[in-house]
């Protein structure tokens, strides 16, 4: 069991740098998701923790020992990749074995460890088979079985459920929380999918373009984001962000003009939630416009409005219905309205 | 019209293959049956095949052709897969592998001069060995058996080496990166990734190789040619070399052609054999 540290870590790709200055403390223990859409430095980093690339600058720590330099093999992590890198050649049992045979466990321990990963993913019954007769999730499984029977230091997943369909990914999700509760073992997981970070992590680090945006739980991080770019990130729909201007205490733009701090002034983008407002009486709308698109869910509809040239998402009711191109009026609740620096993309918070 | 036109395509690639390979080939079945005397052929019955199985000289080339192509095929596919080994995680090696094909790109026959001036005629791997006190006489390479054949591997294996490496590079290029990384973490080390996973992945490739190489080294000839012409007392003589000397010094073609379908029997069913294990247990 170990904590990582990551101090000032830098990775560069010749002129192309993939991760900036990194700062990151992972707790023992703790299940740590890097969420950010491709080539946001996420896998580099995580790769860089596993041995498999080498920071340019900064160091890593692993239990507090300075892991620069130190071979893959010598860092007591164990990985699953997105494509499961299961030994073709081998069968299930002897790929689960092989960590074991490798790291010289001796041979009269290495079969009920075997037997136990593979029972704790329930593959018992498939440890004579090749990989090539398992299907993708049973795969997924058989990987990691094959990461857990050694019991390493640290976990790296790097995206394991995105070859699985959505269904599967959902009870693996489950299986895996489970799994690193049970064994306790310090776990980074990469992902570019925002529902699998919030279920899964005690901690989410969002990325983009190499640099950290937001660190803090799911929580903390779908209820106050930090900036734009995290507000659009995270949430199924995401946020709605709005251009505008706020004018002696008022936020204007085509079909929206609503209280704004009093502190603001300028060019302001507002952020609220699809579910952060609703369909308004007549006449207390903060927000009008017409009718785009109609979106039934089941448990509720969403509805798309245009107000200006702005698409704008509201969740409404399940049994909501109106006709396209009629008016809409929405309202949006004060408290849950987020304001951002329209230049830099960064939260205005209210100083009281 | 519109039917026969993908016909009309494939046609020029189908008549010469059919005429350079199906009609020799029947013809040699055909001609293997008859006496020959120039024009006139008379016909034997299956008289050839078996004064060919009672042929000591016949058996002698054939066991020849395995010795001197089955040491030259293991020693080529070790070497390769040695160096294959070395340089496939080379960043460079796509500048440098052109330094590798060099051999395979020179003409065969001259190469096989190169290695009769230097084992033979010039005496300059004796001279070099005597220069560096390992000898101290002049080497006679056809005054011994396995010297002879020695000559003949050598030649073979500096020649197409090149050709096994190449494609064992591109087959563990070619091999998915991340169970390479899976093993590195998983706490092997790179001959024990090589030992245990990449090498077992490569064998469906390993057996394609081994095949091309061996239907050419089992008609190996051009070096047995120049080099040794079958000297000392026949125990360099392959079998193309057997095939060659009855056809075309004794002129007997009826019995050439005999051979040659004997060999082209055994070279299809061993590749036959090959291809069926590697491929049925290569198969994850």
């Amino acid at each position: 069991m170990a904590s990582i540290h990551l101090d000032n870590v830098v990775k560069r790709y010749g002129a192309f740098v993939g991760v900036k200055e990194m700062n990151l403390q992972i707790a023992d223990e703790e299940f740590l998701v890097l969420l950010g859409p491709s080539g946001c430095g996420k896998t580099t980093t995580m790769r860089m923790i596993a041995g498999l690339e080498e920071p340019s600058e900064g160091d890593i720590r692993i239990a507090s020992e300075v892991v620069n330099g130190l071979d893959a093999r010598d860092r007591d992590v164990a990985m699953v990749f997105q494509g499961y890198a299961l030994y073709p050649n081998m069968s299930i049992y002897e790929n689960i074995r092989f960590p074991l045979r490798m790291r010289g466990v001796p041979k009269n321990q290495q079969d009920a460890l075997i037997r136990r990963a593979a029972d704790m993913v329930e593959l018992g019954d498939f440890l004579d088979r090749k990989p090539a007769a398992l299907s993708g999730g049973q795969r997924q499984r058989a990987a990691l079985a094959r990461a857990v029977v050694r019991q390493p230091q640290v976990f790296l997943m790097d995206e394991p459920l995105s070859n699985l369909d959505a269904k599967l990914r959902a009870s693996m999700r489950v299986q895996i929380k489970h799994l690193q509760r049970k064994l306790r073992i310090t776990t980074v997981y990469v992902t570019h999918d925002q529902i699998e970070a919030m279920t899964l992590a005690d901690r989410i680090v969002v990325m983009s373009r190499g640099e950290i945006q937001q660190v803090g739980t799911p929580d903390e991080i779908y209820s106050d984001p930090a900036n734009t770019f995290v507000a659009g990130f995270i949430g199924s729909p995401p946020m709605n962000l709005i251009e505008g201007q706020v004018h002696s205490g008022r936020f204007i733009a085509p079909g929206i003009d609503i209280a704004a701090p009093g502190h603001m002034h300028g060019n302001v983008t507002l952020g609220f939630r699809p579910e952060d407002c609703g369909i308004a009486p007549d006449g207390q709308a903060g927000l009008t416009g017409t009718v785009y698109g109609i979106e039934p869910t089941g448990d509720s509809t969403f509805l798309t409005i245009l107000a200006g040239d702005k698409q704008v998402e509201v969740k409404a009711p399940r049994d909501f219905r109106a006709p396209l191109d009629s008016c809409a009026s929405i309202a949006l609740d004060p408290a849950r309205l987020y304001f951002f620096d329209s230049a830099t993309g960064q939260r205005m918070r209210s100083t009281q | 019209m519109r039917a026969l036109f993908p016909y009309l395509l494939v046609a020029p690639a189908v008549t010469y293959l059919l005429s350079i390979t199906l009609y020799p080939g029947i013809y040699a079945i055909y001609q293997s049956f008859f006496l020959v005397r120039f024009n006139e052929w008379i016909p034997v019955g299956t008289d050839n095949y078996v004064e060919l199985f009672a042929d000591t000289e016949f058996w002698g080339a054939l066991l020849n052709t395995l010795i001197i192509g089955g040491i030259a095929l293991a020693v080529e596919c070790l070497l390769a897969l040695v160096l294959a080994y070395f340089a496939y995680r080379d960043p460079f090696i796509r500048g440098w592998r052109i330094v590798f094909l060099m051999p395979m790109l020179f003409m065969p026959s001259a190469v096989a001069f190169l290695w009769k001036l230097a084992f033979n005629d010039g005496r300059v791997i004796s001279d070099l060995l005597m220069r560096l006190g390992l000898i101290s006489q002049n080497i006679d390479f056809l005054g011994s058996v396995p010297l002879a054949r020695l000559t003949l591997i050598v030649a073979d294996v500096w020649q197409w080496t090149p050709f096994l490496f190449i494609i064992f590079v591109a087959a563990l290029q070619g091999q998915d990166q991340e169970i390479e990384e899976a093993a590195r973490l998983d706490g092997a080390r790179w001959p024990q990734i090589f030992w245990n996973i990449s090498l077992p992945m490569m064998r469906p490739v390993i057996a394609v190789a081994v095949i091309l190489r061996g239907i050419d080294i089992t008609t190996m000839f051009t070096n047995v040619y120049i080099m040794t012409n079958g000297t000392p007392g026949g125990t360099t003589e392959t079998i193309s070399y057997f095939i060659y000397r009855q056809g075309f010094r004794t002129f007997n073609f009826g019995y050439a052609s005999a051979a040659a379908v004997i060999m082209l029997i055994i070279t299809v069913v061993s590749a036959q054999l090959i291809v069926k294990r590697a491929f049925r247990s290569g198969r994850a």
